[in-house]
């Protein structure tokens, strides 16, 4: 086990050193230039200038170089675009993201797995039928649409909610005002991520109650219920921790609609910000940190599989 | 002997008592609420320095709250009224200005304001070529600016620059020389810029979170009267449909710069104000210059026949615009000449403009001149309707036998395709600057391929023009020179002038005291903005 997490580490570290040369790379030789300092009205000795001052005159290797030893010592830099250092900007945009992304997969876990297992226990009757259609519209609507319309009903029409932002400007910290601003956010968001979970539930518990041990279960007499919580269900556990995983990875590197549309300073705002206006080393920043997420949520997935079914072993 | 009703003691204190009852009530009715707080949007986060390099649209409008500048504009007629300075005036040989600044001013950290940081601004800022700061090539005719005494300095120029009180009214705050003086980079101090800048203006920085907001309160060094608000928000919303979420909710007091398409449910809402307004603004289609297919002026004045702008105007503004006939808008009433050639819509005299320049119909219909062929390659970037307008171009031009390849790009690529490296035929995109006639940054052979002159235009015709006005001072002067130069643009075409857009802003109507003419100029009298209790 030890040498499986001490293994997965290091392959962890070398996929990080590959993604930091291709981004770097990719990004710096792409059209166009930081928006600060290649802007519309400026004329060719001012984007020299600000060019010379920012080191971007330099070959990219050369700025490769620099960019890999400061990184490795913990400095990733200072953006292009907001003079800020790319750390201090990289938490205090995860922070928010965290808060949209924990409630958002709470919701989409209790909301999706319960709506799964209703649809695989009422197997093609019309709780099943019901299930499928909540699926299909949050899978096909756009979520900024969606999104757009919670905010004209709650909280034009309806004046319940707060339209953004992540908490009331000037008012000190309250728990009751933070979870208002949670509310829309949270719920558009997990309405689209939701259908994954309920069809990859529903699938893997109609896969396990045909297996020859529920069968027998049956055949033993037990209740449905009994059936359900101690056969079925923690054996259709893997594939949904699966897309759990795969869930969590997209939300913690931050959802660039929903954060757009509510005003929330998060990690996907910052990514898009970053790239239009070609802030190399936030681009780099935000890349690296999405990069660490996806390594260590797969980690511990893997380690979780383990957990829940114990003909899963790392040695 | 007549008998005084009253002693005149007692009359004194009547008289004072028939004063004080005029002017008690008033100076104890409240004409405002002192506890308001305005919401506005923001589209990114600010930069708090109107010099930095990419502060622009996002942080104008806070920097102009926030920084004054040497003058200001009239909201009556946008000439250059008092601000930090309260006189100016030309030397006779018109080779320097002379500022008289205003006494009693404080930054908002309680330090005196005087000629040190004027000077400070733009020599060691402005002027400062490593630098590159946004706006500085405005200000290419000024050499040096001279300290006479603390409360007087002098603009030494390079050349005549009768407009330089004009471009001092523009973006162009002045920055305190005791916070900056020391500072490696006074543009890029992330202390100042993105957390509390030090400013003289009515209302100053009292909180910043990044990406969320900015919260501002009232300055209580400023030279002013009090202001009237408890404070104003600038909050981040990159979204423009939830901007006008917001005004509908009543969660935000103002939003500049509206796309008309959004429009709609606004204006059915009896709390929210739309404020059709101008600049000096305009769009163009530049012929690049370095192509010989374009020298002919009959063939840029046939390309520009060719375009319907009424019905461009209708399909890509809703109306909300007026065909431009120069760079010079009706804004500037003074100064406008409506009696310019113009180009209405008519593709027949577009056709026989080309055939007198000597091109003729090719086999496919696409017109043909030695060889050379009316095939044009128009790359446009993805910003507002830019790519909608020039497909209506596109669509135009293809009706007089002209092909545009139109190639859609993004838009930080776009300008480095475009604007840095020239490497376009045609392009649709337009210019914003200070209302004053000057237009040489855009004009002059000197700004052509490095500078903003996009087109390549240069003739030392249109110079001398530019320089006559430069060196007007008198009105009179200026309405001559100027006449002449906008005939001649509009005879030569050195950009297709396509329109002057109205700039839609919508505020709540509890925001009052508020110059109608445009954002820019009611910003700068944030200390008379107030709401009705």
């Amino acid at each position: 086990m030890f040498v499986f997490i001490v293994r997965r580490m290091l392959q962890g570290v070398l996929v990080l050193f590959l993604i930091s040369i291709f981004t770097f790379f990719l990004v710096n030789l792409a059209p166009g230039g930081p928006s600060s300092l290649v802007d519309f009205q400026s004329t060719a000795a001012q984007r020299d200038a600000r060019l010379k001052q920012y080191g971007l005159d330099k070959p990219v290797h050369e700025r490769y170089v620099s960019w890999l030893s400061s990184a490795i010592k913990g400095d990733l830099g200072t953006s292009i675009n907001q003079g800020l250092p790319v750390g201090s900007l990289l938490a205090q945009r995860l922070a928010t993201t965290l808060q949209l992304a924990l409630a958002a997969l709470l919701l989409a876990s209790i909301f999706g797995v319960l709506l799964g297992v209703a649809a695989a226990l009422n197997n093609n009757r019309w709780p099943d039928h019901f299930v499928s259609t909540i699926s299909t519209l949050g899978m096909s609507i756009p979520n900024f649409w969606l999104g757009i319309v919670a905010i004209i009903f709650f909280s034009v029409q309806m004046r319940w909610l707060p339209a953004s932002g992540s908490y009331t400007i000037g008012k000190s910290f309250s728990l009751a005002d933070r979870l208002e601003h949670l509310i829309l956010p949270a719920s558009v968001l997990a309405f689209s991520l939701m259908p994954n979970v309920v069809r990859v539930t529903r699938s893997a518990l109609l896969e396990v109650k045909a297996t020859d041990y529920v069968r027998t279960a049956r055949a033993k007499g037990l209740t449905n219920r009994m059936i359900l919580w101690k056969h079925t269900f923690k054996n259709a556990l893997v594939p949904v921790i699966a897309i759990l995983g795969l869930i969590t990875t997209v939300l913690f590197s931050g959802s660039v609609v929903i954060e757009s549309v509510f005003g929330w300073a998060g990690l996907g705002r910052l990514a898009i910000e970053a790239a239009n206006g070609r802030d190399y080393p936030v681009i780099l920043g935000v890349t690296m940190l999405a990069g660490t997420i996806v390594v260590v949520v797969n980690l511990l997935v893997d380690l979780l599989y383990a957990a829940v079914d114990p003909r899963i072993r790392h040695d | 002997m007549k008998t005084n009703l009253f002693s005149s003691s007692t009359r004194v204190m009547l008289a004072l008592l028939l004063a004080l009852s005029i002017l008690l009530p008033s100076a104890f009715a409240q004409d405002y609420d002192p506890d308001a707080v305005l919401t506005f949007a923001t589209n990114a986060d600010p930069t708090l320095n109107p010099w930095t390099p990419g502060a622009v649209i996002e942080s104008n409008l806070i920097n102009t709250i926030l920084f004054e500048q040497l003058t200001r504009y009239s909201p009556e007629d946008l000439s250059p009224v008092p601000a930090l300075a309260v006189s100016w005036e030309a030397a006779e040989d018109a080779l320097s200005w002379t500022f008289k600044l205003r006494e009693g001013v404080k930054w908002s950290d309680g330090e005196a304001f005087d000629a040190e940081d004027v000077a400070f601004t733009f020599n060691d800022v402005v002027l400062n070529d490593e630098l590159g700061a946004q706006s500085a090539t405005q200000f290419s005719q000024v050499s040096t600016v001279e300290i006479i005494d603390p409360l007087t300095v002098r603009f030494v120029l390079d050349s005549p620059f009768s407009a330089l009180p004009y471009y001092l009214a523009s973006f162009t705050g002045i920055l305190p020389e005791h916070v900056l003086g020391d500072a490696e980079n006074p543009l890029t101090l992330a202390s100042f810029n993105k957390q509390s800048p030090v400013t003289t203006g009515p209302y100053k920085v009292a909180e910043f979170v990044p990406g969320s907001f900015v919260r501002l309160v009232p300055n209580e060094n400023y030279w002013g009267d009090s202001p009237k608000l408890a404070g104003i928000v600038f909050s981040v919303i990159p979204d423009a449909n939830t901007q006008v979420a917001q005004l509908l909710a009543g969660q935000l007091d103002l939003v500049t710069r509206l796309n008309v398409s959004l429009l709609a449910g606004i204006e059915r809402d009896p709390n929210l104000e739309v404020l059709r307004q101008s600049q000096n603004l305009y769009y163009w289609v530049a012929l690049n210059q370095d192509d010989e297919r374009f020298t002919d002026k009959r063939v840029r004045q046939a390309l520009l026949m060719a375009l319907d702008r009424e019905a461009m105007i209708n399909a890509v503004l809703e109306g909300y615009g007026t065909v431009a006939t120069g760079p010079i808008a009706p804004l500037l009433a003074a100064l406008y000449n409506s009696d310019v050639a113009d180009y209405p819509y008519d593709p027949e005299g577009a056709k026989a403009l080309l055939e007198e320049a000597g091109w003729t119909p090719g086999a496919d219909g696409i017109w043909e001149k030695d060889g050379a062929r009316l095939e044009i390659s128009m790359p446009t970037g993805q910003f507002g309707y830019l790519v909608p307008a020039t497909l209506l171009v596109q669509q135009y031009w293809a009706d007089i036998g002209v092909q545009a390849n139109v190639d859609v790009i993004e838009w930080n690529a776009y300008i480095q395709q475009v604007v840095v490296n020239r490497d376009y035929e045609a392009s649709l995109a337009w210019w914003s600057q200070p209302p004053t006639p000057d237009v040489s940054p855009y004009y002059s052979c000197e700004a052509a391929t490095t500078g903003n002159n996009i087109p390549n235009y240069c003739s030392e015709e249109l110079d001398q023009l530019m320089a006559d006005g430069r060196r007007a001072l008198t009105q009179e002067d200026q309405v001559a020179a100027y006449n002449a130069m906008q005939e001649y643009l509009a005879e030569e075409l050195p950009y297709l002038y396509l329109w002057y857009p109205d700039i839609i802003s919508v505020k709540n109507s509890r925001l009052q005291g508020f110059p109608e003419i445009n954002a820019s100029t009611a910003f700068q009298f944030a200390a008379e903005w107030y709401v009705a209790p």
